[in-house]
């Protein structure tokens, strides 16, 4: 199943259509999209307005490729599953977006194991093509951030319970 | 260990929500709750508290209002000492409310997705945080003489 989509906040109708026109050139039934309040409804593949978390996760899960938006919270949730992901930058330019940030997380992401950038639509279908030579990316990250950091903000949080008791006292 | 000086984790849904739960080793076995915008992120926190405000951006005024007055009922209830979020907007009003009204320690995690520059929240949550932090180390310099996030590491 290839699982296309926008995240949880803003439409993205530039990657529903695109990936509309996509699913009419490689025609397959496995192609679910998840649109939310876009304006665009896809001809060629099946579509949702929103997912639940737990649905969410559950369909990133049952996916074999990933094209999304380069938003964090799919980046994340396809990277605990080990699934290759194709990543659709969004433009503040096209009122996509309230930044350009997407931007820099497609440059910061692009070419890491099983991520691919398309920056352009038309560089979407190529990067499909390179995304689908690696079912499976090997490379599950870890559930929770580095040790180190979560480490260092516990002792500042007890820190702060502390210093608390101390003024009661 | 359990204390008794509880603990606010709030998040917008999402990615936001994502980052969140990659930190929950800083506080998951204390006395926390949580707070988001979606009730199936519930899942997330099996046995935890788990309270859900609605979705509003900056943009609708009479939505953020209601998501301030629901914040406003959460605080009054919990009693919050720490606030730790990893944003967006509304998470700031959270740590607003919770710094002024209830003398709450606050900290802010600007998301992952701000590489170049800091979010507009996060900005602004520099002056209300006690631990502001960017997961940037490129944003945290400060060579300009300007006041800066601190670095100290990142949810990846």
């Amino acid at each position: 199943m290839i699982f296309v989509t926008i995240g949880s906040m803003f439409p993205f109708d530039r990657l529903i259509q695109v990936m509309d026109a996509w699913a009419l050139a490689n025609p397959r039934q496995d192609v679910l999209a998840q649109i939310g309040n876009g304006t665009y409804a896809p001809k060629h593949m099946k579509f949702v307005r929103r997912l639940s978390q737990t649905e969410f996760g559950a369909t990133v899960a049952g996916a074999t490729l990933i094209v999304s938006h380069a938003g964090m919270g799919t980046v994340i949730t396809a990277g605990r599953a080990g699934r290759p992901m194709v990543l659709l930058p969004r433009l503040q330019e096209w009122g996509e977006h309230t930044t350009d940030h997407q931007i820099a997380t497609a440059n910061w992401l692009g070419g890491k194991p099983g991520i691919h950038v398309a920056a352009t639509d038309a560089d979407l279908p190529a990067a499909i093509v390179a995304a689908f030579s690696e079912q499976d990316t090997g490379s599950r990250i870890a559930p929770v951030a580095d040790p180190a950091f979560t480490d260092r903000l516990r002792t500042a949080i007890r820190g702060f319970n502390n210093s608390v008791k101390v003024t009661v006292q | 260990m359990k204390t008794d000086q509880k603990i606010m984790a709030i998040a917008s849904g999402g990615g936001h929500w994502v980052q969140l739960m990659r930190l929950r080793p800083a506080f998951e076995e204390m006395n926390v709750f949580y707070v988001s915008m979606d009730k199936s992120a519930a899942v997330d926190v099996p046995g935890q508290r788990y309270y859900t405000i609605r979705d509003a951006s900056r943009k609708q005024k009479w939505g953020f209002f209601v998501v301030m007055l629901q914040l406003f009922r959460i605080l009054l209830t919990e009693r919050p000492k720490v606030v730790i979020t990893t944003g967006s907007a509304p998470a700031l009003i959270a740590l607003i409310l919770a710094k002024h009204l209830f003398s709450a320690k606050t900290i802010w995690v600007d998301s992952i997705a701000n590489a170049e520059r800091l979010s507009t929240s996060g900005k602004t949550a520099g002056r209300f945080a006690d631990i502001w932090l960017t997961q940037w180390p490129q944003l945290a310099k400060s060579d300009d003489g300007t006041r800066h996030p601190e670095y100290w590491g990142a949810v990846l």
